[in-house]
């Protein structure tokens, strides 16, 4: 007879069963938070652990002397690293100097070289998950995928600029391979959880993309649709207009020749009149998109001073252009030496060139031209031709493009594009609307460069230029010979008729015909004033008989231009110091010329105490935007008020859905005009606060100004201090809050040379730089560092010296080798 | 003396491992550790340190050569805790060290099922 054991002697020989089973649940819970991302962790184990983990930052951070092997290389090639960075490429033949440089970009820079790449192709999603499926859905669409595959195409073999990308190619591979060996891959990817594929040509072009897109694809159509509708046309078109309202200083004054058009390249064929309910859909789709992807106006300078100014004898030139400022930044300070090339500057990490620097003879600079090169049309379609609109009096097909987006953690997701003639359809809702962008044409631009990094004088780099399309931009030369010009190289699309500021019927009518011939768009060579200035400004008068961009959103309302231009003009000699200071200037322009205005209307009102004192700082203000200044801080308050008292009222009035901080440019520069020339215009009387003049808005907008600054710092005007509100911080790009700069405050605001809009202001001089050709001196400085690897000391070394206003030498290959502290790299095939 | 001669043994496997590379190791020595030392109340622990140890060893040495500190100060702020640089060094000794606890807890449990079947048959036998 089998009689079964006790009740405890069981539970005693089930313990081990259930010991086991709770070992194999932890053990596996442990090795799958080890191997695998979860609950928005990366893979710890894979991400932590001390040898192949994110700790190889530590020793990323160091940089060495090195011998080593790269593969691809026909000559060896010496890198000399100074103590702040700066690569120095020698190499014994031009392939190899771009290979090398292709090495050399990725060594520090891979992981925002991938995220360019990622960005332009819409292949974010892929890595962060579907946060930025609207990014790359966008991206898809607007055909930057298309464009630099096109490009790639044009470049027949044999062609140099082909052979160029190559190499550069070969050798960011060279490093991501070596990288991924030796477990040295920047610590993001190791977070993120993945490894760089190789990089390809058409990935550099993809960053040549992204740049363009972030410089001159706007959406300004569609904000005058809205503004059309909902402002009404009276009000759009009086307050809104082509040419600007103010008083500028276009650098080409003419004269001009008569129009003429010459051919405009095709779109990469994949391969209105809007009415304002279907501009609206578009205009929040653009504006919910992440910062960069739609151009949103300006901010740049260089100038030119020819010898006959010049304290050295030669020809001076100076440049800060104003970008997003990321750490990493968006420059990586190289030279490069080889037998078709000795140039010396800034290189965007993903491109095999020198975009702003010198060579043995000349010094080039750029800043944003901001025509309009984006156009919007309206597509005619009807429920009997499906998949079809009307174009040139015929029923034409849509060509269609399908994508795949990857998304970490989800479904891959199906993007199917429809293109017109004019570009990719971009809103299906309200009404069909493809968009022809100037950046969609495919063009060289990298070849562009490379024969700028190559041209000896004027015609030269003028003739490199003829070559260059989007986005267009105002380069400013000067020469060893004490030569100066000023070209704004680029596309000047116009249409065949229409208001190309609004949205136009996509019927064939209003297509973009041509462009401005390369004679006739705006320049100077030499002129007899004796220096050439741009800062986003309109470069021409209004006798200039083309359209090239209304005064809203698409040029600058020209205060930093003009207050170069004023300092410029001053008499006497001008210096390399001069022009540093003049970079880090920060007069208000706008400021010297309405705060008279102000004082003399206050000086008739009724003030309180507090507000007396604050009318005596503006009094005695010099209009600068110092971080000491509290005239700055009442000044800026006051002027953001005035504009709100001024223009709120109509916003209230008409429903207006269109944010007024997008267009306080172009109202900036109708209240100036206003309240210097119209003090009786009819803006100041909106419906519900009467008649008004420019002075009764004045009152009310400082007692309104002193009010708000009171509150929030004090009733003490003398520790308004305009670093208590303006800071500026360098974002860090992957957006990491803990590893950006700042806010620290800081000095300027949108109209100072020194540009420092917003609060906190994350836009500015990404780069400085100043040569003076009498003394052969060369000297540059951007804010961040070389190394995006936060833990090395090139990830901010350059911070300081650029906030303070300094600039480094920019050294040759040759000096750099006989500086002190460098560091050199043997790179042998 | 044998036991000690495992662990040390064992230690120097797992080391060795993550030294090259292979930084799961230390939970396979674990577990190896648990299923030989016949004593779970010891295997268990000592296969933590074990984990520990093999991860904590490579880490020191690393801030011996560069230096540990603007890197961990970057991970914390990439973790999202501001400048803490503490928090990710503990994360990481914490992840050794559940590698090897949970290795030898698993071989130690495999090992107690093994001597309690053995148990069993030896009752059902004699």
């Amino acid at each position: 007879m089998r009689t079964s054991a006790p009740p405890s002697r069981r539970r005693r020989a089930r313990l081990p069963f259930l010991n086991l089973g709770a070992a194999i649940l932890v053990s596996a819970a442990v090795l799958y938070v080890a191997f695998f991302p979860a609950a928005g962790l990366p893979a710890l184990g894979a991400a932590f652990n001390p040898t192949t983990g994110a700790w190889t930052m530590a020793a990323d951070a160091q940089v060495t002397d090195r011998t080593m092997r790269l593969s691809g290389l026909q000559q060896p090639v010496k890198v000399v690293l100074e103590q702040d960075g700066t690569a120095h490429i020698t190499a014994q033949t031009d392939r190899d100097l771009f290979l090398a440089m292709g090495y050399v970009h990725a060594r520090f820079r891979l992981f925002q070289m991938d995220l360019m790449r990622r960005q332009g192709a819409g292949r974010l999603s892929e890595i962060v998950g579907k946060a930025a499926l609207d990014t790359d859905r966008f991206e898809l669409e607007l055909g930057l995928l298309e464009t630099a595959q096109a490009e790639w195409n044009q470049l027949q073999p044999g062609d140099p600029s082909r052979e160029d990308l190559l190499a550069y190619s070969q050798g960011v591979n060279d490093r991501i391979d070596e990288a991924i060996a030796t477990h040295q891959l920047d610590a993001m990817f190791t977070l993120l959880g993945y490894q760089p594929k190789h990089w390809t040509p058409i990935d550099s072009l993809l960053v040549k993309g992204d740049m363009t897109q972030t410089l001159n694809f706007t959406d300004t159509p569609l904000v005058m649709a809205l503004l059309n509708k909902q402002l009404g046309a009276d009000l759009t078109s009086e307050w809104f207009p082509i040419l600007p309202p103010n008083v500028q200083a276009p650098y080409d004054p003419g004269p001009y020749s008569k129009p003429s058009l010459s051919p405009i390249g095709q779109l990469p064929a994949p391969q209105s009149t809007m009415n304002g309910d279907a501009a609206q859909p578009l205009y929040d789709r653009l504006a919910a998109l992440p910062q960069g992807l739609v151009a949103t106006g300006g901010a740049s300078n260089n100038w030119a001073v020819a010898p006959a100014k010049s304290a050295s004898g030669g020809a001076l030139l100076a440049g800060d252009p104003h970008l997003h400022l990321t750490l990493p930044a968006i420059w990586f300070q190289l030279t490069m030496d080889a037998p078709g090339y000795h140039a010396a500057g800034v290189s965007i990490p993903g491109t095999p060139v020198v975009l702003i620097g010198h060579n043995e003879h000349i010094a080039w600079s750029l800043t944003d031209a901001q025509n309009q090169q984006t156009f919007f049309y309206v597509e005619k379609e009807d429920a009997a031709h499906p998949g079809m609109y009307f174009w040139n009096s015929t029923w034409t097909p849509y060509k269609t493009v399908s994508f795949d987006i990857p998304v970490l953690g989800e479904a891959t997701q199906h993007v199917k594009v429809r293109w017109s003639v004019h570009g990719p359809v971009i809103s299906e809702r309200g009404q069909t609307t493809s968009v022809w962008w100037g950046g969609n044409i495919p063009s060289q631009d990298l070849s562009v460069l490379l024969n700028i990094d190559r041209a000896s004088n004027w015609q030269e780099f003028r003739d490199a230029l003829r070559g260059w399309f989007s986005p267009t931009h105002n380069f400013v030369f000067a020469d060893d010979k004490g030569n100066i010009g000023l070209i704004s190289a680029g596309y000047f699309p116009q249409t065949r008729k229409g208001q190309p500021w609004l949205p136009m019927p996509g019927t064939g009518e209003y297509d973009v015909a041509g462009t401005i011939p390369y004679d006739d768009i705006p320049q100077v060579y030499d002129p007899p004033a004796g220096y050439i200035w741009s800062a986003n400004q309109r470069q021409v008068t209004k006798d200039y008989p083309y359209y090239i961009g209304t005064a809203s959103n698409f040029f600058d309302p020209g205060y930093r231009a003009d207050e170069i231009r004023r300092v410029l003009s001053q008499p006497g000699k001008l210096s390399a110091a001069d022009m540093q200071a003049l970079q880090t200037d920060t007069r208000d322009f706008l400021a010297s010329e309405i705060v008279p205005a102000l004082l003399q209307t206050l000086s008739k009102s009724k003030l309180s105490t507090k507000e007396s004192a604050a009318m005596r700082l503006l009094a005695g203000w010099d209009y600068r935007m110092d971080v000491g200044s509290s005239a700055a801080t009442v000044w800026s308050v006051f002027w953001s008020t005035y504009l709100d008292e001024t223009f709120r009222p109509w916003w209230k009035s008409r429903a207006v859905h269109v944010d007024m901080g997008e267009v306080v440019d172009a109202l900036g520069q109708d209240l100036e005009t206003w309240t210097l020339h119209d003090a009786g215009n009819r803006a100041f009387s909106a419906p519900g606060v009467g008649s008004r003049t420019a002075a009764d808005a004045q009152t009310a907008a400082f007692h309104k100004a002193i009010s708000a600054i009171s509150k929030r710092l004090g009733n003490d005007p003398s520790k308004w201090s305009w670093g208590r509100v303006h800071t500026r911080e360098l974002e860090n790009l992957a957006q990491v809050s803990g590893l950006s700069y700042g806010p620290r405050a800081d000095r300027g605001d949108a109209n100072t040379p020194l540009a420092a809009g917003d609060f906190p202001s994350t836009h500015g001089p990404s780069w400085r730089m100043v040569v003076d050709w009498g003394t052969h001196t060369f000297q540059g400085v951007y804010p961040g560092g070389q190394s995006e690897n936060p833990a090395s000391s090139w990830y901010t070394n350059r911070v300081d010296t650029w906030w303070d206003g300094l600039l480094k030498p920019m050294l040759s290959g040759d000096e750099a080798q006989s500086a002190t502290g460098i560091k050199t790299w043997s790179l042998n095939p | 003396m044998r036991v000690y001669a495992t662990v040390m043994v064992a230690g120097l496997l797992a080391l060795v491992g993550v030294l090259f590379g292979f930084w799961w190791a230390p939970f396979l020595v674990g577990l190896a550790v648990g299923a030989v030392l016949p004593r779970a109340r010891a295997a268990i622990p000592t296969a933590g340190a074990i984990g520990l140890l093999s991860w904590l060893v490579p880490l020191a040495a690393t801030h011996a050569r560069y230096g540990l500190g603007p890197t961990a100060t970057s991970l914390a702020a990439i973790m999202g805790f501001d400048h803490a640089a503490a928090v990710p060094v503990f994360l990481t000794l914490l992840v050794g060290a559940l590698l090897g606890l949970a290795g030898g807890w698993l071989g130690s449990a495999g090992r107690a099922v093994v001597a309690s079947n053995a148990r069993v048959d030896a009752t059902r036998n004699g």
